[in-house]
């Protein structure tokens, strides 16, 4: 079985799911759009602290969505029954798990092109490449250690409340590095490359770590 | 020869003993049917024999292998229809099976083959949620057996398949070594030869039908 082809087919299979259904793009960009609003409206934005606040509303809607984005990716699997047809092929649980990581991240960066430019628009922040190489950085990350988690807590009743108590605190590296690194892009003091530098480690990191345990967590 | 050996088949839930002790062997081409009421224990039974559940206490071979230490390998031979049909509802019956299909090197050749065995041709568009639950059902009968497995476990296949149930049955367990569980005993009768029935998770034994030969 070629793990490739699998995960591309899981991925294939979770974004035409949700092209058809439209349940979550459309939700996930409308409460980006408010978290925006009312980080603008509830702040005294000016010329002079736009880019120290920019970057705390960004990577608070952005954990947010991302919350939201990889809990359901598990959670639909299980409320329709699909998850255990799907593990009960000889299709390889690190290929199923990295397949749908890979729609979680695309479905997220959907939502970051309404979220950056939305950002541009409220808050005045230039809008460059290095803040989307941040960004997307930190999103593939974010995306392995969610999935990975949202794929445990789907087994219990309370994986709303469970959710963001395992995978917030794991997430703090990629806020730090990422926040560091939007602020030195905006224009704020701090070292851009050494922040890319860590998000890319930290990348690294979680990527190795889930696959290992993604084995365990949808073999049983 | 033997194809699945089950001994001592034990499972609980919490305090709760749902399987207590089953023993089982089921010959290459055999077909038999479990039966029992509500609560007896059949889905659980199922459910270890897919491989789907690891059981508390007892052995499983198939096909010579330990069904757990190498139930990768063995889901190559094995097919399974779960309590729940398992579909994407957002997904067309033929996306349904290529998808499965994509996890298992099946052609697109072989998913039409199975929509023709299981009646699905004239909806194969048709999303999964848009079809009833008999088409369903149907589908997901279909996803077990593209694969071509040596193994089909069954539980409750003819639940919402009416009358046809039993000739989509035939067709699909033919040459296929397969255990079922139903509560339609005449249903049982006439697809397996042989039927185990359980209560509060234990076996009473097996019944061997007779054909009576003129």
């Amino acid at each position: 079985m070629n793990p490739v082809r699998v995960a591309l087919a899981v991925a294939r299979k979770d974004l035409r799911s949700e092209w058809r259904t439209r349940e979550m793009v459309p939700a996930l960009a409308q409460f980006i759009i408010l978290a925006l609003l009312i980080g603008n409206f509830g702040f005294q934005i000016d010329a002079r602290n736009a880019a120290s606040i920019a970057p705390g509303i960004l990577w608070l809607a952005l954990v947010f969505a991302g919350l939201v984005a990889f809990g359901r990716t598990f959670a639909a699997e299980r409320e329709q029954a699909s998850l255990e047809a799907m593990l009960m092929t000889p299709a390889s649980p690190v290929a199923i798990f990295a397949g749908k990581a890979l729609a979680a991240t695309l479905l997220l960066v959907v939502c970051e092109v309404v979220l950056l430019p939305a950002l541009t628009l409220f808050f005045g922040t230039p809008l460059s490449a290095e803040v989307v190489a941040a960004v997307l950085l930190a999103t593939v990350g974010m995306a392995a250690l969610g999935v990975l988690f949202a794929a445990i807590v789907a087994r219990v009743r309370a994986r709303e409340l469970l959710l963001p108590l395992l995978t917030l605190p794991l997430w703090i590296p990629f806020i730090i590095a990422g926040g560091q690194a939007v602020q030195s892009a905006m224009g704020l003091p701090g070292n851009y490359q050494e922040a890319i530098g860590l998000l890319l480690d930290f990348d690294i990191l979680f990527l190795v770590l889930t696959s290992l345990a993604a084995r365990f967590v949808l073999d049983e | 020869m033997s194809l699945l050996v089950g001994n001592g088949l034990t499972h609980w839930f919490g305090h709760e003993l749902a399987l207590d002790g089953v023993d089982l062997v089921l010959d290459t081409g055999e077909h038999m049917a479990v039966l029992g009421d509500n609560g007896a224990g059949k889905t659980t039974l199922l459910r270890i024999l897919a491989t789907a559940l690891r059981p508390t206490a007892g052995q499983l071979q198939i096909a010579g292998l330990d069904a757990f230490r190498e139930k990768r390998r063995l889901r190559h031979h094995l097919g399974y229809v779960a309590h729940a049909p398992g579909l994407y509802p957002a997904l067309s019956a033929v996306e349904n099976l290529e998808f499965f299909g994509d996890l298992q090197e099946v052609s697109r050749t072989r998913v039409e083959e199975v929509l023709e065995v299981v009646g699905l041709t004239p909806v194969a568009h048709r999303r999964a949620d848009r079809l009833s639950r008999g088409m369903q059902q149907r589908l997901a009968i279909g996803r077990a057996i593209l694969h071509e497995p040596r193994l089909l476990v069954l539980d409750e296949p003819d639940a919402s398949l009416g009358e046809a149930a039993a000739d989509l049955l035939t067709r699909v367990m033919e040459g296929k070594t397969v255990i079922l569980a139903t509560h339609d005993h005449a249903l049982a009768n006439r697809l397996c030869p042989r039927t185990l029935e359980l209560r509060h998770g234990r076996s009473l034994g097996t019944a061997t039908r007779l054909r009576v030969v003129r």
